[in-house]
């Protein structure tokens, strides 16, 4: 085991599959003198030369579009797009065409790609640098989904998704960047489909998501400590595919769900776990299901602003012990 | 009008001024909270007893007062700047002063467990009491879908029995797994179980507790008539069936003893009362109540609200609607309250005599109860010369031995359909006679009043 | 139009037969959809044979096609089989794509058609990423990309021109200005007369125009740019000169052409202008006849066995979303 930060740990998880097989390439702004903007991918360039790790224009289309080609023709390319606000610029590549060439084209064509990119709030950047839009990524049918909120996870769900045959969305945190954790020693590969029961509990469940996942940690430690409120917390880790039966489990187990979202309030990704929970464990609900979200505005820039914007520990508390009895 | 403490539990003496809801001059209402009280069992926002103005606060907050003590003054519209007590209400003072006894709603706000402080506030709001008295008149129970498929699981015919520790009393899923496991624990295995466990409902409890309540409080005298009801029976028989085309159902004995009832009281106005402290509280009006069986399952007493002012048909009307809706789980808590004088109805299973319990804060309570023929002893006037045997056609008699001008009587037995009255009277209101005298004009509007008109 | 002996007959006879299949399948398309057998829109590219044919007879067979929603000419150029491309306009088993693409999605991997994109631009991107690929791989096949006159002026061409020049990548950018964006004159939408040629300079491209009704000269150039561009010569950009014949698609019955325009276009038609050529070389009518005739009976077999195919079955619709052949999002 070595202690390494979540920033520390994409690095390592690219260098893992790199080293591993010639096929994986790397494409991106900034990313190969610089080592990514976020320090992400400091030391790749020198490893594995610039064939292999190479700095692109600001062209995001470009990027996804050249990730596609490069992908459908034998090679296993990991393009970033630097912050996740601008897949809006190049939506068109992930999901009218990455997600659905194989389907349109009866499974001639192979897309073992990795877009990977810098989501969530808490870095003070505004309304267009802080979304966090993994929902958005899960609404397309052909990409899978990953948001991995500590380091093992990061490097783990790294080497799964570089391995996928399947265009994979690699969703890291910002906010979670400078965290630091346990990352297992040699070769370390995750799958993709499964979440975490990080804390089991007996009164409620809490499911969240990337940053909120250590924000559901901390209110269910308050819960118990201060309100004898003892709480499960699942992080879901991977929305496509999804790992409906350990959060059925969970939430069967307890009678009561709650997810904590930081995507805008329509349409987070918790929306279709509540449905799906509603429609399969309703005679397993001992109360109503609550989403935890960010309110449905722009996130504002300001410290404070921003903060009180996205689900905070006192609101996670404060909801659960208003509405568990 | 005055506002004063009020007794928040029975052992209750005194409360703290927690809060006041509303500023000097701030409109006031019975459906908003005025003040809140903190005692050591409870905190309760109280609303204003009437609708008006507050105009003098008399208690701040934080200062502990007894029971009863004045608190502020609302300005009720139509009443005097100054008057020191409720509008109408004729104080009666009594020698012995007893501690006074919530009214129903109250005590079942403060016995109800649906009451017990939730969690983390320990606040009970005075939302949860209408919650409470819902759920006592077995009203719907809110149930999550767990609980429900549990309940049907488990074959609970009345979930109302099972205990809810969530919030506002609600049964949670861990609730109904601890009912079924204790139920469970109570039955043994091998041989057949000498006696099963079964829990009482809520309602069950409540009324229980103020039964018991009830007995401590007032001394019961049970004073007891027989009525013959004939006149009832003639005319019930001559328009029973126009009535009953015309309002849907069938007309009782009952609506005619309750207006026998109300037309006897203004002559025995303190059977129509309630003792506060050392004082006899008469009410001017006759809120009669209604005791209604939930089929076996439960009592309440649904209350005819101005019952003195009813005809028959008026009163077996509200009485119909108020039992209907009683089954049905659907009287607001209104219909409970306010009741001055209460019938119990056991006619209908034929007994003899029962000797109700007081339904406190009230002083008497009149039992009717089954209506059978029966041989009776009539004095006829001896005008022909005839003697025994004959029936007179439906004419008037008196029970009394009443003579005709200038004859003598002679007794016949005929067959009449006779019942049995029974008043059970609090002793510290009024005595035998009083009892005894208001019965005997009960019984004597039954016998002779010509009710006809007050069937259309 | 004079013939050149740098082109020897069989090559002639290579691009006289493509250039034939294409039309009659196009027209063939055509017939289908009224009576009812193609479904949904079909952009035909009957007029721009010549493109089509000249580029994929000087391709590789691993060389790479991208191309647009119009892309019948360069499917069946590259070798995919006219029953699979008619299966798929009729939604069959048989259709290249067993019906899930469509007329604008034609595919063919293993012949090297890499997909028709229906979004305007899309594709050049993605062919640059393909040309990335082989150089990376250092196979130097090569990518040619063609699109309408139209994608000059889209977002993507620009970021992929630029990229595949700084990246110096294997890709053929073509051109086919057939004069209209959809069912606008792209003169009136665009800022240089040449919309593909005059933008050339901004990636430090040399300016081509090529006659793209003429098989032998558009054959020529491309034999040479491929071969630039697979000695690591970089990216090229060309401009070839057609019309169609038809509307947009289906639904267009171009009323918006001039009059005459069309007339004019259909004089220099390029199967007939290269049959001309052929019989100008010494090649006999009895000869020409004979490929004529091979040709519509090829069609006609295709014709037939795409209609005999039956439609695509429905379990295809949950399948193929993942490598795996399944959909499945959840457990």
């Amino acid at each position: 085991m070595a202690e390494l930060t979540y920033r520390e740990a994409v690095a390592a998880g690219i260098a893992q599959e790199m080293a591993r097989d010639d096929r994986v390439v790397m494409l991106g702004e900034d990313i190969a003198d610089a080592g990514g903007v976020f320090k992400t991918t400091v030391g790749l360039l020198e490893r594995f030369g610039p064939r292999r790790v190479r700095d692109t224009p600001i062209s995001e289309q470009a990027i996804v579009g050249a990730a596609m080609g490069a992908a459908m023709t034998g090679l296993i390319p990991i393009a970033e797009i630097m912050f996740s606000d601008f897949f809006a610029v190049c939506w068109d590549m992930i999901a009218n065409e990455i997600a659905k060439a194989r389907y349109m084209t009866a499974g001639q064509m192979a897309l073992p790609l990795v877009i990977r990119t810098a989501n969530g709030a808490g870095s003070r950047f505004g309304a267009q640098h802080s979304q966090s839009v993994e929902n958005w990524a899960m609404a397309i049918p052909g990409l899978k989904v990953v948001a991995p909120a500590t380091p093992a996870d990061v490097k783990g769900l790294m080497a799964a998704a570089v391995r996928d045959p399947d265009p994979v969305i690699f969703f890291e945190h910002k906010g979670l960047f400078a965290t630091k954790g346990e990352v297992p020693d040699g070769e370390h590969v995750d799958r993709l489909g499964t979440a975490r029961v990080l804390r089991q509990g007996s009164d409620v469940t809490l499911v969240a998501l990337a940053a909120m996942v250590p924000r559901a940690l901390d209110a269910a430690e308050r819960l118990d400590r201060e309100h004898r409120i003892s709480a499960t917390v699942v992080d879901v880790r991977s929305l496509v595919p999804l790992d409906t039966q350990t959060i059925l489990a969970e939430v069967t187990r307890t009678g009561r769900m709650y997810t904590v979202e930081e995507n805008p309030r329509l349409c987070g990704w918790g929306a279709e776990l509540v449905s799906i929970v509603a429609e399969e464990r309703f005679y397993d609900l001992d109360g109503p299901i609550i989403r935890i979200t960010t309110p449905h505005v722009p996130l504002p820039a300001a410290d404070a602003l921003e903060d009180h914007a996205v689900p905070t520990v006192a609101r996670i508390v404060d909801t659960v012990v208003r509405t568990a009895g | 009008m005055d506002v004063v403490m009020p007794q928040l539990g029975e052992t209750v003496r005194e409360g703290t001024i927690s809060a006041w809801r509303k500023q000097v001059g701030d409109p006031v209402g019975p459906d908003e909270p005025l003040f809140e009280v903190e005692t050591d069992k409870v905190t309760v926002d109280v609303p204003a007893p009437a609708a008006g103005v507050l105009v003098e606060i008399l208690v701040p907050v934080g200062e502990r007062v007894e029971v009863g003590t004045r608190l502020a003054v609302i300005r009720v519209p139509g009443e005097a700047m100054f008057a020191m007590r409720g509008p109408g209400a004729r104080v009666v003072t009594l020698s012995s002063a007893r501690p006074t006894v919530p009214a129903m709603p109250v005590a079942i706000a403060e016995a109800s467990p649906a009451l017990d402080p939730p969690r983390t506030t320990g606040r009970i709001t005075m939302p949860a009491i209408p919650t409470a008295i819902a759920r006592a008149v077995g009203a719907e129970l809110r149930l999550s879908p767990v609980v429900k498929r549990l309940i049907a699981e488990h074959h609970i015919d009345d979930p109302s029995v099972i205990p809810g520790t969530g919030a506002e009393g609600r049964i949670t899923r861990d609730d109904v797994l601890a009912y079924v496991e204790s139920r469970g624990a109570a039955s043994g295995g091998g041989e057949p179980p000498a006696e099963s466990l079964v829990p009482m409902s809520r309602i069950r409890q409540l009324t229980a507790e103020h039964m018991v309540r009830s007995l401590a409080t007032s001394p019961h005298v049970l004073q007891a008539v027989e009525v013959d009801f004939h006149a009832v029976e003639r005319l019930r028989g001559a328009a029973g069936e126009a009535f009953r085309a015309r309002e849907g159902f069938s007309l009782s004995y009952l609506p005619f003893v309750a207006r026998a009832v109300c037309q006897a009281i203004p002559e025995f106005p303190h059977v129509n009362a309630s003792v506060r402290g050392d004082a006899l509280v008469v009410h001017h009006r006759v809120h009669l109540g209604i005791a209604v069986d939930l089929d076996r399952q439960g009592l309440v007493v649904p209350v005819v609200k101005g019952a003195a002012g009813k005809t028959v048909r008026a009163l077996a009307v509200e009485i119909h609607r108020l039992a209907d809706r009683a089954r049905r789980g659907q009287l607001a808590p209104d219909d409970l309250t306010e009741g001055t004088y209460t019938i119990s109805n056991s006619g209908p299973f034929g007994t003899l005599i029962t000797a109700p319990i007081i339904h406190q804060p009230q002083v008497a309570i009149l039992s009717t109860d089954g209506v059978r023929k029966r041989p009776v002893v009539i004095e006829r006037p001896a005008a022909d010369g005839s003697a025994g045997g004959e029936t007179s056609a439906g004419g008037e008699t008196s029970a009394g031995g009443e003579t005709s001008a200038g004859g003598e009587t002679i007794d016949a037995i005929e067959i009449r359909p006779v019942g049995v009255l029974a008043q059970c009277f609090d002793h510290r209101a009024f005595d035998g006679a009083y009892s005894a005298a208001f019965l005997r004009r009960v019984r004597e509007i039954l016998e002779q009043a010509n009710f006809e008109a007050e069937l259309t | 139009m004079t013939s050149s002996s740098d082109i020897d007959g069989s090559t002639r006879f290579a691009l006289y037969r493509s250039l034939l299949e294409i039309r009659v399948v196009e027209k063939r398309a055509y017939d289908l959809f009224l009576h009812n057998l193609v479904k949904g829109t079909s952009h035909l590219a009957l007029g721009q044979e010549a493109v089509a044919a000249g580029f994929a007879v000087a391709m590789r067979p691993d060389d790479y096609t991208f191309c647009t929603y119009r892309g019948h000419h360069h499917t069946l150029a590259r070798g995919a089989p006219m029953v699979g491309v008619l299966g798929e306009l009729m939604g069959r088993k048989c259709g290249l794509m067993a019906g899930k693409g469509g007329s604008m999605h034609l595919t063919s991997v293993r012949h090297g058609v890499m997909g028709s994109y229906a979004i305007v631009g899309a594709h050049l991107p993605v062919a640059a990423g393909a040309a990335w690929s082989a150089q990376y791989r250092g196979t130097d096949q090569v990518a040619v990309c063609f699109f309408g006159d139209g994608t000059t002026n889209i977002g993507a061409f620009h970021e992929a021109l630029n990229l595949a020049v700084v990246w110096k990548l294997p890709v053929i950018f073509v051109c086919e200005n057939n004069l209209y964006m959809e069912y606008t004159p792209i003169a009136s939408v665009t800022a240089v007369e040449h919309p593909a040629a005059d933008r050339a300079a901004a990636y430090g491209l040399p300016r081509v125009i090529v006659d793209g009704n003429d098989a032998d000269a558009v054959f020529r150039l491309a034999r040479d740019t491929i071969a630039a561009a697979r000695a690591g010569g970089g990216p090229a950009l060309i401009e070839a000169k057609t019309y169609r014949h038809s509307g947009h698609s289906r639904a267009d019955p171009a009323k918006y052409r001039p009059p005459g325009e069309l007339e004019d276009w259909l004089r220099r038609d390029p199967v007939t202008l290269y049959r001309t050529r052929l019989l100008e070389a010494g090649i006999s009518e009895a000869a020409l006849r004979d490929v004529e005739l091979a040709t519509q009976g090829a069609v006609d077999a295709a014709t037939e066995a795409a209609k005999a195919s039956p439609p695509a079955p429905v379990e295809v619709v949950e399948q193929d979303v993942w490598s795996d052949g399944g959909s499945a999002w959840r457990n």
